[in-house]
């Protein structure tokens, strides 16, 4: 099945990545993850929004998160989304990934 | 969870986003409505993001699909064995249900091919019988043609009117947008460019084809202007009979045709799917009602005016937004005011016929009232064969789930989620069953054909329409994943049951999963009882029928039928036609006498009586006699023996005498121990005596199946009546098809004009009459067949299963001084307990369920305990036998190797 590529997705990926970093911080609902990313990047980074969710279903069909419906800060019911042990596993492997990919862009950056 | 709940919340957190968002925007100062619409531009499509997700859960499903079936494939391939058991098995359990179902379908479920059937009413009525108690009949119907039928509480039901209730019903009519009446022309001669072949016809009115909204395939159909007294003669034919008669639609059209000597313009070609009203029968030639005139004659012309003659038959179709309740409640009280009028005596008005509307969509009932019940009863049959498969595959799957045990468990502890197990299961066994349902249609087609067949070797001009169509091949597909889900659901929960441990530690099968084979092999046993009773109780029924004393020989005798009247012989010529006709087949060499009748003996009692009216012996009238119009040496012909006097011969003319002919019986009952030649009977309504010439052994006039069995016959001479058709029939040396070939050959030297019908032997025609036993007879046989190899693989697999787990034991027995003998009890006896526990719930059950298909027997009672007996020996025997080759293999086990094996 063709999915349209993401626009402005320099780095593919990073979306899953960005969200089992966030769930690995706190347990937090959708609109949550968009804030923490947003505030903790100091606006640099704005998550398209509306891709936040099929990617949430992905990562939920792998195993890698669970959603259950619990309460936001508001008081509103919402599903709340925890990491699962293989879903840390699977930040790791992307963190490292990560690292050495912007290692590498880092060492071509400043070659002369 | 499952799809719609997950769609929903997902939808419900997209809200709660967009909502949240533009909470935050507003703060920031927007008003709310800007704050919406920009929520809505940041987030996106939410149709689209909505789509993509449920696409991540339909990808992952089908991919997921793909690995089971995949993985499915490879364990078919690995156990190629069992593989093929279980499909060929199920192919033939889910054929048989296809081939029984579609006949269902074509005969009860399917409706007419005309636009918006479920519009469309047959009209009937019902009354009281008209004899009740007394033994007059006393009704307003006086004559008819037609037939009727019984209704609930004894009543009498019929579709038939008089003419004059069809005008008065079409008289503005508020219910119906249109009325139309037809009724049934039977057989006759249809000559196209000389030549001559029999043709069914359909009379119809006006209002018949626009009433039932057909198209032509070609030329136009009969309408009103058609359908008067002296309008030109014009017809309408079948497709089928255009094309294999007039050279297509289109050249038909146009054409001069002969029908019973009658010339017809055919006007137009119904279209190919359209069979009349009646899906029992295929009419080939339609024709305005008006011109049974021209066809039948003077007596026709009659019938219109008669209202107390009951004839045509009716169907209505409902204006839009009319109710069929609704419709009665306009016309029954109509119907009830003009029949009262016909009414003549008290006796006739207490009587009187109300009438009833019936939905029509499925056209005329007949086939319905003559075959619902059978088809249920093998539909049940075949259903409980496919129950009995599923049962064996999920025995043996079971048993095979026992050694997958250890691969489950080592899935399951490695984190795969029992469903997800359970899924994979059960897509193995819904592909088993997918396959056996394909194959299963193979069978289907042969088995339609073959029921087809058997079905239509029945009743003449029994057009079936039985056909693999989408309703069919779906009811096969449902069944085939309803199977699969079946036979592979408990295995499936079996071995993924979550007590793993035990299983990882020694591999062998538990407690739990012995007992359920153990259930479903009592079940077995007990459903093929019921199958073995039902076949033993048909085929007593076939053999009672078969063993029927006829009284004459059923053996080397051709029978066929013409009709030289409807080629335009009249009378007095006809006589001598038939008679030379007669010496001419009498000449062909290895025909040692040839004869004719009215009908054949067989089939005289629906043929009508070759007499109407009282008959008189001095002032005693003769009740229930049959008679049968005969030509010189019928009862040479047909073997029976003459025991004084003489038999109807050449002398017997239309000018001498008139002679008759009585049965030993009619003699007894009537002379007592005198001597009947040469005293005479007086014929009331024709006013005329017969001389009797001869007494003839009894033998039975009609149906085997007729309840009043009354050997009282009386033969009259055919030439000395007004004859119409003529059966004849030849006594031959060998096989009497052998024959047919000269007598068409003869036929046409005689006359060409006149076809050649009906050709059949005597025991052809004689078991033409019990078709349906012997149809019952025959599938029942096959289907206790199949049960009882069935149950037998099942009982074999369970015992040798049981065997293979308790090698263990029987060796410690056996080395502790166990003889080989008690081994092979031990075996037997669970074998025995087994069967008994089967035959314990299965033999109440056939006594009650053997009841249903009373009607069907034929002096055979229900619970026949000879019958039920057999069944239980078989059953036990077959049992035994399955039991027995397990049972060997426990005498021989060696205690040595059993011991070092453990």
């Amino acid at each position: 099945m063709g999915r349209k590529a993401k626009k402005n997705d320099s780095l593919p990926g990073s979306l899953d990545m960005l969200i089992l970093r966030t769930l690995s911080l706190r347990d937090v609902h959708g609109y949550g993850i968009v804030q923490f990313i947003q505030q903790s990047s100091d606006n640099e980074l704005f998550v398209e929004e509306g891709s936040l969710y099929p990617a949430l279903q992905r990562l939920e069909l792998n195993g890698w998160i669970d959603g259950v419906w619990g309460v936001t800060p508001n008081n509103r019911r919402a599903r709340i989304y925890k990491i699962t042990a293989a879903g840390r596993k699977r930040l790791a492997v992307e963190t490292r990934k990560y690292a050495k990919l912007t290692l590498a862009i880092a060492r071509v950056m400043g070659a002369e | 969870m499952d799809s719609a709940r997950r769609s929903e919340a997902l939808r419900e957190e997209m809200e709660l986003h967009l909502a949240e968002k533009a909470e935050e925007l507003e703060a920031d100062g927007l008003t709310a409505e800007r704050a919406r619409a920009e929520a809505r531009r940041r987030f996106g499509n939410v149709g689209l993001k909505h789509e993509q997700s449920r696409e991540i859960w339909m990808t992952r499903f089908f991919s997921e699909l793909g690995q089971d079936i995949r993985y499915g494939c490879r364990t078919m391939a690995a156990n190629k064995a069992f593989s093929a058991l279980a499909v060929l098995s199920l192919a033939l359990g889910i054929g048989a249900n296809t081939a029984i179902f579609s006949l269902m379908e074509s005969i009860l479920l399917r409706s007419l091919p005309v636009a918006d059937p479920e519009s469309l009413v047959v009209l009937n009525w019902h009354s009281r019988p008209p004899k009740d108690g007394d033994k007059e009949s006393v009704h307003v119907v006086h004559g008819l043609q037609g037939i009727f039928w019984p209704g609930a509480n004894g009543a009498l039901v019929s579709g038939i009117f008089p003419y004059r209730a069809f005008e008065t019903l079409r008289e503005e009519n508020p219910v119906f947008s249109t009325l139309f009446g037809y009724f049934n022309g039977h057989d006759r001669t249809l000559t196209v460019r000389w030549q001559a072949m029999s043709a069914s016809t359909e009379y119809v009115t006006g209002e018949y084809f626009r009433g039932l909204a057909v198209s032509p395939a070609a030329g136009r159909l009969i309408d009103s202007e058609d359908d008067r007294l002296g309008a030109a003669p014009v017809a309408v034919i079948s497709f089928a009979t255009s094309q294999n008669r007039l050279g297509g639609p289109s050249n038909a059209i146009g054409q001069s045709i002969l029908v019973d000597n009658v010339p017809f313009t055919v006007i137009g070609v119904a279209p190919p799917e359209f069979f009349g009203v009646d899906p029992a029968a295929a009419p080939e030639v339609y024709l305005p009602l008006h011109t049974n005139v021209l066809v039948d004659g003077a007596r026709a012309a009659r019938i219109y005016g008669d209202e107390n003659f009951y004839w045509i038959e009716m169907m209505g179709r409902l204006r839009p937004g009319v109710s069929m309740a609704q419709a009665q409640a306009v016309l029954a009280p109509r119907f009830h005011q003009w029949v009262a009028t016909t009414a003549k005596t008290d006796g006739e008005r207490v009587k009187l016929p109300a009438l009833i509307l019936n939905p029509g969509a499925e056209g005329l009932g007949s086939l319905r009232r003559q075959y619902s019940k059978p088809l249920y009863v093998l539909l049940t049959m075949v259903g409980l064969i496919l129950a009995l498969e599923c049962a064996n595959i999920a025995n043996l799957l079971l048993a095979r789930a026992a050694a997958r045990r250890r691969e489950m468990a080592v899935r399951l502890s490695l984190g795969a989620g029992r469903p997800r197990v359970v899924r994979q299961l059960l897509t193995e066994s819904v592909m088993l069953a997918s396959l056996g349902g394909a194959l299963g249609v193979v069978f289907a087609i042969w088995g339609m054909r073959t029921l087809t067949v058997l079905l239509s070797s029945g009743p003449r001009n029994l057009t079936l329409h039985a056909e693999l169509n989408w309703s069919v091949l779906g009811v096969t597909a449902a069944l085939s994943v309803v199977c699969g889900l079946l036979f592979g659901l408990a295995p499936a929960i079996q071995s993924t049951r979550p007590d793993v441990m035990p299983a990882l530690k020694n591999g062998r099968g538990g407690g739990p999963r012995r007992r359920a084979q153990h259930v479903l092999v009592v079940a077995q046993i007990a459903v093929s009882f019921l199958i073995l009773v039902a076949a033993g109780l048909f085929v007593r029924t076939l053999n009672k029928l078969h063993s029927v004393q006829l009284g004459y020989s059923r053996e080397n005798i051709l029978l066929f039928t013409v009709n030289a009247r409807q080629a335009g012989h009249r009378d007095p010529e006809i006589v001598t036609f038939y008679a030379d006709l007669r010496k001419r087949l009498e000449s062909i060499p290895g025909v040692s006498s040839a004869t004719l009748s009215h009908s054949s003996l067989i089939s005289a009692g629906l043929a009508g009586s070759a007499i109407r009216g009282e008959m008189k012996i001095g002032a005693v009238t003769i009740d229930d006699a049959g008679v049968l119009a005969a030509g010189p040496r019928f009862l040479t012909t047909m073997q029976i023996p003459i025991l004084a006097g003489r038999e109807i011969d050449e002398r017997d003319q239309r000018g001498s005498t008139p002679v008759a002919v009585i049965s030993e019986e009619l003699a007894r009952t009537y002379f007592g121990n005198e001597n009947p030649v040469g005293r005479r009977i007086t014929l009331v309504d024709e006013k005329r005596d017969l001389e009797i010439v001869g007494v003839s052994a009894n033998l039975r006039y009609g149906g085997l199946k007729d309840e009043e069995e009354s050997s009282m016959t009386m033969f009259v001479a055919a030439s000395q009546i007004s004859p119409g058709r003529m059966t004849y029939a030849l006594h031959t040396a060998g096989d009497p098809l052998r024959y047919v070939k000269s007598v068409h050959e003869i036929v046409r030297e005689a006359d060409s004009r006149i076809p050649v019908t009906n050709v059949v032997t005597q025991a052809a025609e004689i078991d033409r009459t019990i078709s349906r036993e012997i149809m019952f007879a025959k599938l029942c046989t096959g289907f206790a067949v199949l049960a009882l190899l069935m149950a037998c693989v099942g009982l074999y697999g369970t015992m040798s299963y049981d065997l293979a787990r308790q090698v263990g034991e029987i060796g410690i027995r056996m080395a502790l001084g166990a003889q080989r003998g008690a081994m092979v009890w031990m075996v037997l006896r669970r074998v025995l307990i087994l069967s008994a526990a089967g035959l314990a719930i299965s033999v109440p059950a056939a006594l009650i369920s053997s009841q249903l298909v009373k009607s069907f027997l034929f002096e055979t009672q229900p619970n026949d305990p000879g019958t039920l007996a057999l069944a239980a020996v078989v059953l036990l025997s077959a049992a035994i036998l399955a039991g027995y080759a397990p049972a060997r293999r426990a005498s021989r086990i060696d205690p040595l190797a059993a011991l070092r094996h453990e």
